[in-house]
């Protein structure tokens, strides 16, 4: 993308988002049968009833039960099938978070889990059904891979990978609606833990998840506008962490803004904190998402405003950040 | 169908070797859940000695039948049987508990062969086993899973969650047995949260349903032959039983759930274990 | 709160009017006539400031809101519900014209006028040229209507608009016409195009003049027009319904 201020219409696909990862993990099934889908009473809303239509002999509804659904899912993958389940974020992460860390984590099953609707993209269900804890609760689990995509392509992609590798995958969605950050599935180069560039920048960085980059990347193209020359990195995965591409943006900006739709604490800008703290190297930190409170009803849209996530309270940040002085130098009496 | 004499025999010996290798080993690891090792002691050795289709020297062996002890906290007693058929050197026992020991309260399947899911935390082996069932079913293979609960263990939702869906999915290629020692950490299951009439919760989740005194061979192995041969529903083994079994000092008492014994009682319990085995 | 009868008159005269720009752009022949013209043409409501008019000269036509100084031709109405019953199409009756004399005027933007006929619900033109150009025209007529019914202060749209961070909406047709409207904390602004200094915040993409033609004419209410592909709406979700409602408000003001 020029920078500057340019959009055009020609840069959207034309399939509707919510239909790409279900036909992804169809594909997949097509191709590798150990696949089994597995859902609790979710299967419309987590679109994982295509895998159904498709594959029903290889699909199970448990019903309201996600502790059972996980804890069969463990059982599975220890005849040698790789089960992929899918329920809301609040219940995959937090309800069955014993489950993810005993059954799955623990015992190094080769289970992937889709957890939809999380963050607050599940707007109008108000707190129940929102998830923004997921982070720090699966951050914490030893050996589990954690990756937040920020559109349907990303989740697509990141599913197929997911099943590649050995070893659970948390893998955290919104509801499947919301617009695509690339412009096919193929206009873009992701690999599990390996952030994406999206913008250039020097003067600060926006360190970005989930369905949050799309904002990021809006924001640093108005910031362009203002003059200021903004990074964008779309950090995919959670965890293994790009360290990498995080001390780079120290390195060049020493100004960070981390955008997440979760809680500020012990989330993906938390995650990044620990890098940078552990670099040695100084840096600010702004971190973007609900600060330590439940979030309330709205429409997503609406929230991602409320919660200054998106571009235009990401442009706040980035000018309140601008003007920070983050040198030892307080002092501006000449010494004698 | 009557078990015969010699194999009758065969099984008591084992069991009542098996509860002298629990009462030393609780002794040497400092404390086990002896109380509950004892109690499910018949019902495992019926299976490890009886019906469970492993070997020993291939503890990964594909089509090997699956065994989870979802009361996962009789570890002692699931670890004294795998030593004994030989998964792993029984000199690796005395090191029960110890740091970096492969054996704590509650065995890992990462770190014991012959382990087929790491349990303890109460509620989660029973759905496990139904995965691995419902895995077996959907690529055609001929091997059984077992389960064997603790009755404190029903009291916690998502057994019940697992009680719905076994019968849901018709996973007639699974046998699961209820280890009923009445007893919970805090006294009778009676008290603390009743679990009575467990028959007919089991029966109107659409189990079968068998009741056996859960010390008894003949009951033991006549009922695990009516389960695996059920084609209908899934069916439950309430096996009957008495924490501490064996013990008499121990037996029915709630503070044997997890304890340590000195060398006197060590030996006490010893002596009441041959006493009995008359 | 503007009454229903000021609402339609505003949208007659601010978003309907406008649009012989375009038929006049859109036909050689049209632009040709009326290249040598000078003068006003006004539409007016007696004894009020509802009016609009348009400029000949230099060539161009322009439109202009408000009431001009001296129109060298006038199309005064009664009152309101004359001149909505004029636009609607319901009946040609004004009180009278100022400027009759002025027949090259009254002669090029009467014609014009009529065309806007094929605005109509009823008018289904079968030609794809005109099909085509009343896409365009029905694109650029729902955004300024939508922009106008805010400006008047009509709830049902100040309700969107109020508090509202800084949104785009947008439709467009591929390889055709486009159309936005901005609106940011109260205020909003109708535009032809595509607006690039922000991404759209609810973008309605048509598969192609058919498609456009079928929605924006209600002959497929939006559900049944996604499912059967005439039109994919990105962005928030919420609020393409929000202002699919309005658009539906819009059409039945000016029936």
């Amino acid at each position: 993308m020029a920078k500057g201020i340019t959009w055009s219409i020609e840069d959207a696909d034309h399939m509707t988002q919510a239909e790409i990862y279900g036909e992804v993990l169809t594909q997949l099934a097509k191709k590798n049968k150990k696949i089994v889908a597995l859902t609790a009473d979710l299967a419309g809303s987590t679109k994982i009833g295509r895998f159904q239509k498709d594959f029903p002999e290889r699909f199970f509804n448990v019903g309201i039960a996600e502790t059972n659904m996980m804890g069969i899912a463990s059982g599975m993958a220890a005849t040698g099938l790789i089960p992929v389940v899918s329920t809301f974020a609040a219940f995959a992460a937090l309800r069955c978070a014993e489950w993810v860390r005993t059954d799955l984590c623990y015992q190094k099953r080769n289970v992937k889990i889709i957890a939809t609707h999380s963050g607050t993209s599940f707007g109008q269900a108000g707190t129940t059904h929102h998830c923004t804890e997921d982070f720090a609760v699966m951050r914490v689990m030893a050996g589990l891979t954690v990756i937040a995509p920020a559109d349907a392509y990303e989740t697509a992609v990141a599913m197929a990978q997911a099943i590649e590798m050995e070893g659970p995958v948390y893998i955290r969605i919104g509801r499947s609606f919301e617009p695509p950050l690339h412009k096919s599935i193929d206009s873009f180069d992701f690999q599990i833990g390996k952030a994406i560039q999206l913008h250039e920048g020097t003067d600060i960085a926006v360190i970005a998840t989930g369905r949050t980059v799309n904002g990021a990347l809006e924001a640093a193209e108005i910031a362009g506008g203002q003059g200021l020359s903004v990074r964008v990195l779309d950090l995919h995965t959670i965890k293994p962490i790009d360290t990498e591409a995080i001390l780079k943006a120290v390195q060049d900006t020493r100004r960070i803004i981390t955008v997440e739709d979760h809680n500020v604490y012990s989330g993906m800008g938390s995650a990044v904190a620990d890098v940078i703290a552990a670099s040695g190297k100084g840096c600010v930190l702004k971190k973007l998402g609900l600060q330590d409170e439940f979030s309330i009803v709205g429409y997503p849209d609406d929230l991602l405003h409320y919660y200054k996530m998106d571009a235009d309270g990401i442009v706040e940040a980035i000018q309140q950040v601008m003007k920070m002085d983050f040198e030892q130098d307080e002092d501006w009496e000449d010494e004698v | 169908m009557a078990l015969d004499a010699a194999e009758l025999k065969r099984l008591k010996q084992k069991a009542r070797q098996i509860r002298e290798d629990i009462v030393k080993i609780t002794y040497t690891c400092g404390g086990a859940h002896i109380g509950g090792s004892l109690s499910q002691t018949d019902i495992m050795v019926a299976l490890y000695y009886k019906y469970l289709n492993i070997d020993p020297k291939k503890p990964d062996l594909a089509n090997r039948d699956r065994f989870i002890l979802s009361k996962g906290h009789g570890g002692a007693g699931h670890a004294v049987i795998l030593g004994d058929l030989g998964f792993f050197d029984t000199d690796l026992l005395k090191d029960f508990n110890k740091t970096g020991s492969p054996f704590g309260m509650h065995l890992d399947y990462l770190k014991v062969p012959g382990v087929d899911a790491s349990t303890g935390s109460l509620g989660h082996g029973f759905a496990i086993g139904a995965g691995m069932a419902l895995g077996a079913r959907l690529q055609g293979k001929k091997w059984r899973t077992y389960v064997v609960l603790g009755d404190g263990e029903l009291q916690a939702g998502p057994i019940w969650e697992t009680a719905m869906a076994v019968p849901h999915f018709k996973l007639t290629n699974m046998t699961t047995i209820v280890d009923r020692n009445m007893l919970c950490i805090d006294g009778s299951t009676e008290e603390i949260m009743a679990l009575e009439p467990l028959r007919a919760k089991w029966e109107s989740f659409g189990w079968k349903v068998l009741e056996i005194d859960g010390h008894d061979f003949n009951e033991i192995c006549g009922a695990i032959d009516e389960a695996n041969d059920e084609k209908e529903k899934p069916v439950v083994i309430i096996a009957k039983t008495k924490k501490g079994k064996g013990v008499d000092f121990m037996e029915c008492d709630k503070k044997w759930h997890y304890a340590g014994l000195d060398e006197a009682m060590m030996n006490k319990a010893l002596e009441s274990l041959k006493k009995g085995a008359k | 709160m503007p009454t229903r009868d000021e609402l339609r008159t505003r949208l007659f005269l601010n978003a309907a009017l406008p649009l012989v720009k375009v038929v006049r752009e859109e036909n050689k022949t049209l632009r040709h006539i009326t290249s040598k013209l000078n003068g006003v043409v006004q539409f007016e409501v007696k004894g009020t400031d509802w009016g609009a008019h348009l400029i000949y000269g230099h060539g161009e036509l322009e439109f202009q809101r408000g009431k001009h100084e001296k129109p060298n031709v006038a199309f005064v109405f009664k009152d309101l519900v004359q001149l909505n019953n004029f636009f609607s199409g319901k009946s040609m009756m004004m009180a009278w014209v100022k400027g009759l004399y002025r027949l090259d005027l009254i002669g090029a933007t009467l014609p014009m006028l009529l065309s806007l006929k094929m605005l109509m619900p009823d008018a289904d033109p079968k030609e794809p040229a005109k099909r085509a150009l009343k896409v365009k025209l029905l694109l650029y007529m729902v955004t300024s209507a939508l922009s106008q019914l805010n400006k008047a202060g009509d709830e049902l749209m100040t309700k969107l608009t109020k508090g509202s961070p800084d949104r785009v909406y947008q439709w467009s047709v591929p390889n055709g016409p486009s159309a936005f409207l901005r609106m940011k904390n109260g205020k909003t602004k109708a535009g032809r195009g595509v607006y690039t200094r922000r991404r759209p915040f609810v973008l309605m993409r048509f598969s192609d003049f058919e498609g456009a033609y079928q929605v924006l004419t209600s002959k497929a209410p939006l559900v049944e027009a996604v499912k059967r592909g005439y039109v994919v709406t990105e962005g928030a979700m919420e609020y393409s319904k929000e202002i699919g409602l309005r658009m539906q408000y819009i059409e039945e003001l000016m029936a």
